[in-house]
């Protein structure tokens, strides 16, 4: 018999059941035909019992009057899907929401899709015609993002190689993961790393092995995540902190472009039509440097008028291409 | 989607319930919804069949049978209703919910939060608990959905009519109008999309949000056909460049490059032992590649082809012009 086979009949025993019923019962039902000792055999219901309660099945142990005998069974009211009054516009949110990931091989994309069954069973979720929106990043490799997750949710360490930018080797390492995120379409964890001995980011595709979750004692987590820690600090690594919105810059767009004024990476503050049909708009810019290459983006089409500071840095970025260009 | 032996349990509790209904459940939907293939399905089949209560005599055992392309299954009253939701599906739920909330698809204190609310509700203490630890670690950014046109998108997303789009294609940095039926927004690295079906190129076609430059909601109604047969990972498979891709070779220092790694994953890149990073990438067309490179000023080589140096450099020149 197959395990899949002995859990359903487990399950099964144990949701129908309407005593709880004692591990004879079950040696002679469930188990039976599997040529093991008694003690080994116990021990095989342990594992399922362990097995079931990580899938949220929940066994409960029911001891009798005399303290004598231990019964067991599945209440009812804990294992089935329970009725969720949802209004037709939370219907529409929840399906949309289980569909973002369908697909794009996260190990978010399978149980999303499981819970909007489970949903759906009555008629909870909404039917075909609901907007859809998608996520359709692929991560290169689906199965490394899993165990990352796994070990994030147990409060397991991880251990595996990994190169960093910059560096030629890959070094093994050892790290307490506390948090996970996407940015850009690519993933990155952060934790405590043990040769650092510093929270570090990890970038997923510089991995350079499988990742090992801790095996030992899988029921106990290895570390707390330290109270103070907030993902958000960790994923605006890139730009620098606390960039105040003080300059003010002026761009002119060329008519046909005229609607990219408004996505710009500062706040528009300001848009005027000019007499020529160009369309000239001021921001309040936080970050210069980023502010630019937004704007070179667009080529002849937008122009920085002020600050000279502003168009300096722009002109700056334009010869230097330029001398690349001619010194090859 | 088969694997491990908890995820087949798992999946198996929710379908038992789909095909023990009096109707039975279609072939074709189960396989789609659970993401199985037939033989996937029928594998999951001749387990249940193996399966049932004590005594376990053949009248004990779910049995199925396959009738006008349904299945069917008999003895199965323990699994009429599928398996409460578990914690990877829960998590599952407010990571993607909690992503959309934040990027503004949905409006905060919404039908989405009263909804996870909901389900929050009826999570156990220890549960609630546990889970509101990981979600606050977990975040995927998304670019804000946001800007005047998002109204009149949504509309034609949500009552299925065809919108009239101006739209800049940076590739070939030109303005046209187009009738498009609107089918998914679609976010990838970090920026949003509407994916559609184009009149103008009779294709499906991905609109970067900030790029479409007026929408119009027309009167006619998306057809059928094409709402039906689209399938999101598929059509955006088809936006990879094909053969008669340019090569372009690049030479990064320092910094900008490692940002330039960030952006483009479909890019091959080398780390040189000097610091330089050097990316190597197909694009089918190379203007935009021209403009867009110029951001990155003396930190970026352009090794070749000989035709982007030529493009580059022209570009440079005449924004150089304009600067004066």
């Amino acid at each position: 018999m197959d395990k899949i086979e002995r859990l359903i009949n487990l399950t099964a025993c144990l949701l129908e059941t309407k005593r709880p019923l004692d591990f004879a019962e079950l040696s002679d039902t469930v188990y039976r035909g599997l040529s093991r000792s008694q003690n080994s055999l116990k021990r095989m219901f342990e594992r399922d019992k362990d097995e079931l309660r990580e899938m949220g099945i929940e066994v409960e142990t029911v001891e009798s009057e005399w303290g004598d005998e231990t019964g067991y069974m599945i209440p009812r009211d804990r294992y089935y899907m329970p009725h969720i009054d949802l209004e037709p516009d939370e219907k529409v949110a929840l399906t949309m929401v289980s569909r973002l990931f369908l697909g794009s091989g996260t190990p978010f994309s399978v149980p999303a899709q499981l819970a909007l069954l489970k949903l759906a069973f009555e008629r909870q979720a909404a039917g075909e015609e609901v907007p859809h929106v998608h996520w359709v990043e692929t991560p290169r490799d689906s199965e490394l993002l899993g165990d990352i997750l796994d070990a994030l949710v147990r409060r397991k360490l991880l251990a595996f190689s990994y190169r960093s930018l910059g560096s030629d080797e890959a070094v093994a390492r050892e790290v307490e993961p506390y948090g996970l995120f996407n940015k850009s379409g690519a993933w990155y964890f952060v934790g405590q790393c043990h040769l650092r001995d510093e929270v570090r980011c990890f970038k997923l595709e510089r991995i350079t092995s499988d990742v090992e979750v801790n095996p030992k004692n899988p029921k106990t987590p290895d570390f707390e995540v330290p109270a103070g820690f907030d993902i958000h600090d960790e994923i605006d690594w890139e730009r620098p902190a606390g960039g105040k919105a003080d300059v003010k810059a002026k761009v002119v767009f060329k008519p046909r472009l005229s609607f990219a004024a408004a996505t710009g990476p500062a706040r528009l503050l300001a848009e005027k039509r000019r007499a020529d049909g160009r369309l000239e708009a001021t921001y309040e810019v936080a970050d210069p440097e980023q502010f630019v290459e937004w704007a070179l983006g667009f080529g002849t089409d937008a122009v920085i008028t002020s600050p000279a500071a502003l168009k300096e840095m722009a002109k700056d970025r334009l010869r230097g291409i330029l001398e690349g260009l001619g010194g090859s | 989607m088969s694997g491990k032996v908890s995820e087949r349990l798992n999946r198996l509790l929710v379908m038992v319930p789909y095909l023990a209904r009096a109707d039975g459940a279609d072939v074709k939907v189960l396989c789609r919804e659970f993401g199985l293939t037939e033989p996937e399905l029928m594998q999951d089949l001749d387990t249940l069949r193996m399966c049932g209560v004590p005594d376990y005599t053949p009248a004990d055992l779910m049995d199925y049978w396959i009738e006008g392309g349904r299945v069917h299954v008999m003895m199965a009253d323990y699994f009429a209703r599928p398996l409460n939701m578990t914690r990877p599906e829960v998590l599952s739920l407010f990571v993607a919910g909690s992503a959309l909330l934040r990027s503004g698809v949905f409006a905060e204190n919404g039908a989405l939060d009263s909804a996870l609310s909901k389900i929050e509700r009826m999570l156990s203490e220890e549960t609630k608990e546990e889970l509101e630890k990981v979600i606050s670690h977990i975040e995927v950014e998304m670019r804000a959905y946001e800007g005047n046109m998002r109204e009149i998108i949504d509309e034609g997303l949500e009552k299925g009519m065809n919108l009239e789009l101006d739209y800049w294609t940076f590739s070939r940095d030109e303005m046209t109008s187009r009738e498009v039926e609107p089918l998914s927004l679609v976010c990838s690295q970090g920026y949003w999309y509407l994916l559609g079906w184009c009149h103008l190129s009779d294709d499906y076609r991905l609109f970067r949000l900030d790029r479409i430059a007026r929408v119009r909601l027309t009167d006619n109604p998306c057809q059928e056909r094409v709402r039906e047969s689209f399938d999101v990972p598929r059509v955006v498979g088809e936006y990879k460049p094909g053969r008669k891709a340019h090569q372009v070779r690049l030479t990064f220092e320092g910094k900008q490059g490692r940002r330039i790694v960030e952006q483009w994953p479909a890019a091959q890149v080398t780390e040189k032992g000097d610091g330089t990073i050097s990316v190597e990438l197909r694009t089918r067309n190379l203007a935009w590649l021209a403009t867009y490179l110029l951001r990155f000023g003396g930190q970026v080589k352009i090794e070749g082809p000989k035709e982007l140096r030529k493009m580059v450099a022209k570009n440079a020149d005449e924004l150089l012009e304009a600067y004066s």
